[in-house]
This record gives structure tokens, sequence and C-alpha cells, in this order.
């Protein structure tokens, strides 16, 4: 009934895009920290922000939120912008409680994020 | 006026291995899904429940498989009340102050420590007992309650 996180990334211009899967835990760590490298790696001149979707996740703990905190912590220290798309209500609701929301700006699915982000004025 | 005796839904037990919080929070799942709660509320119910048993598992019973996590499903009026169970007499789960984002990204608090924190911004009340060895976290929702609600 588990399912291991899954982490796809994607570069778009100004953006890089982190699409996870499964369960945000704790064991989630080396998952997510690798995502992230290889996403702003991957063309670090256009990458100040970074997009974390999780329409496909279906389970975020306190442990995964923990490691929330920490790719916010690091992308902060780097200049990047952290946004996220695909929440669910009850999610957005922790972003909320947690004021991870203070922080990363969210949004209701990655087109909408992807089409802010590339088409800021629209 | 005739009160109506609590009802014991369900009690179940399981090993303190990582990961088995979804387990109990599956099986509670079920066993109130009738009972009127919403699904925004059901589904802060079945989030303090795991957070709960990871904390048993983990804090409590040490990730000992032997020990085992006990959950106990109760109705009592519009309440549904959960209580889990440890061996752990007043387990430590580092949670020493509350969780401040500004200080865990500015890296004066560790990132780690939410889990207490959203257990009791989750549900209508959370009790803990102790008494010495066997630790318990009482979990209450109100079914049709609101009072979570006008964050929505």
């Amino acid at each position: 009934m588990t399912s291991a996180c899954e982490a796809t990334t994607r570069a778009l211009p100004g953006a890089a895009v982190i699409e996870l899967s499964g369960e945000v835990d704790g064991s989630a760590a080396a998952v997510l920290t690798a995502a992230y490298e290889r996403a702003v790696e991957a063309s670090p001149e256009n990458h100040d922000t970074v997009v974390l979707d999780f329409a496909a996740v279906d389970y975020i703990n306190s442990t995964g939120i923990a490691l929330i905190v920490s790719v916010l912590a690091k992308a902060r220290a780097e200049r990047r912008k952290v946004v996220a798309s695909g929440l669910s209500p009850h999610y957005r609701e922790i972003f909320d409680i947690t004021r991870l929301s203070d922080f990363i700006e969210l949004f209701p699915d990655l087109d909408r994020a992807v089409s802010q982000l590339t088409h800021p004025a629209a | 006026m005739t009160q109506v005796a609590p009802r014991r839904l369900d009690t179940f037990t399981l090993p303190s291995e990582p990961g088995n919080e979804r387990l109990a929070l599956a099986r509670v799942a079920g066993t109130v899904k009738d009972l009127g709660l919403s699904d925004a509320r059901l589904e802060r119910l079945k989030t303090a429940v795991a957070e709960a048993t990871m904390n048993a598992i983990e804090h409590g019973n040490g990730n000992r498989p032997e020990i085992p996590v006990e959950v106990e499903v109760t109705q009592d009026g519009d309440e549904i009340i959960v209580a889990i169970s440890d061996q752990g007499g007043h387990p430590d789960t580092g949670e020493h102050e509350d969780p401040d984002l500004v200080k865990k990204l500015d890296g004066d608090q560790s990132p780690r420590g939410w889990g207490l924190f959203l257990i009791r911004n989750m549900v209508d009340a959370m009790d803990i007992s102790t008494d010495g060895q066997r630790h318990t976290i009482w979990l209450t929702m109100r079914t049709g309650g609101a009072a979570h609600d006008e964050r929505m």
C-alpha cells in the first residue's frame, strides 16, 4: 500500500520542474535532494525558480515536511524561488499551518505554475 | 435524558516498524468512514493518526517490532476518539519548542519537529497520558465539528 517517492526533472525557460510521485516521507530524502541538484545543475543560469509538483503525491508526513523545509532553505541560500503545484486541499492546508505557503507560492496545477512563470504578464 | 455509553469501534495492534503508520491511518479511516466526518476532517484525522503512530513507533517503542503500538477507536456521542499507546513511558520526540519556520530556514532550528504541532492543529482535542511505562495520546474529532474548517 506504500509507494516510494520518485522524481523526474525537466528544464523550462526560467524554471526547473521537479515532478514528484508516491510518498514524501523520510525515505524520500535522497530522491528529493538528488532531484533538486539535478534540476538546478542542468542549466543553472535559467533556473531562478524551482517548481515542486505534488500532483501525483498521495502522502506527505512530518518528515516529508522537514525535507521540503530543507529544500526551501537550500534554494533560498542560492537565491532561488520555490513554488509548488498540484497540492490537494488537505496538503494546501498543511502548507498554510506550517507557514510554508508564506515562502512557497502555491499553484493549483503545474500548467498554471509554468504559464505564470514563463509568461508572468499574462 | 438517556446517556449513550461510549462505543468501542475497533482495537488493534501494529508492530513498531517504520511505515506502519500507513496501516493505522488506513484502518482508522475505514472504521470511521460512515460516521459523518467531512472529507476535510477525515483527512485531518488521518494525518493526526499517522503522526501519532509514527511517534509511538519511533520515539515510544524505539522501532522495535516486537513491541506493539495499540490503537483503539471509540465513539462517544458526536466525538470520535482514537487512542494510540506505546510502551515508551514519556518519549522524547525532540519537539522541545514549537516549530518556527523562519528559524528552521535560518538554520536556528532543526528542519524536523513538526509531528506534535501537526497533530494539535489537525484534531479538535489532543490529550496525552502516561503512567511511567504506558504512554497514550488521545485524538478527539467531533463529527460535524467546524472549529478547524474556519481555516479553509
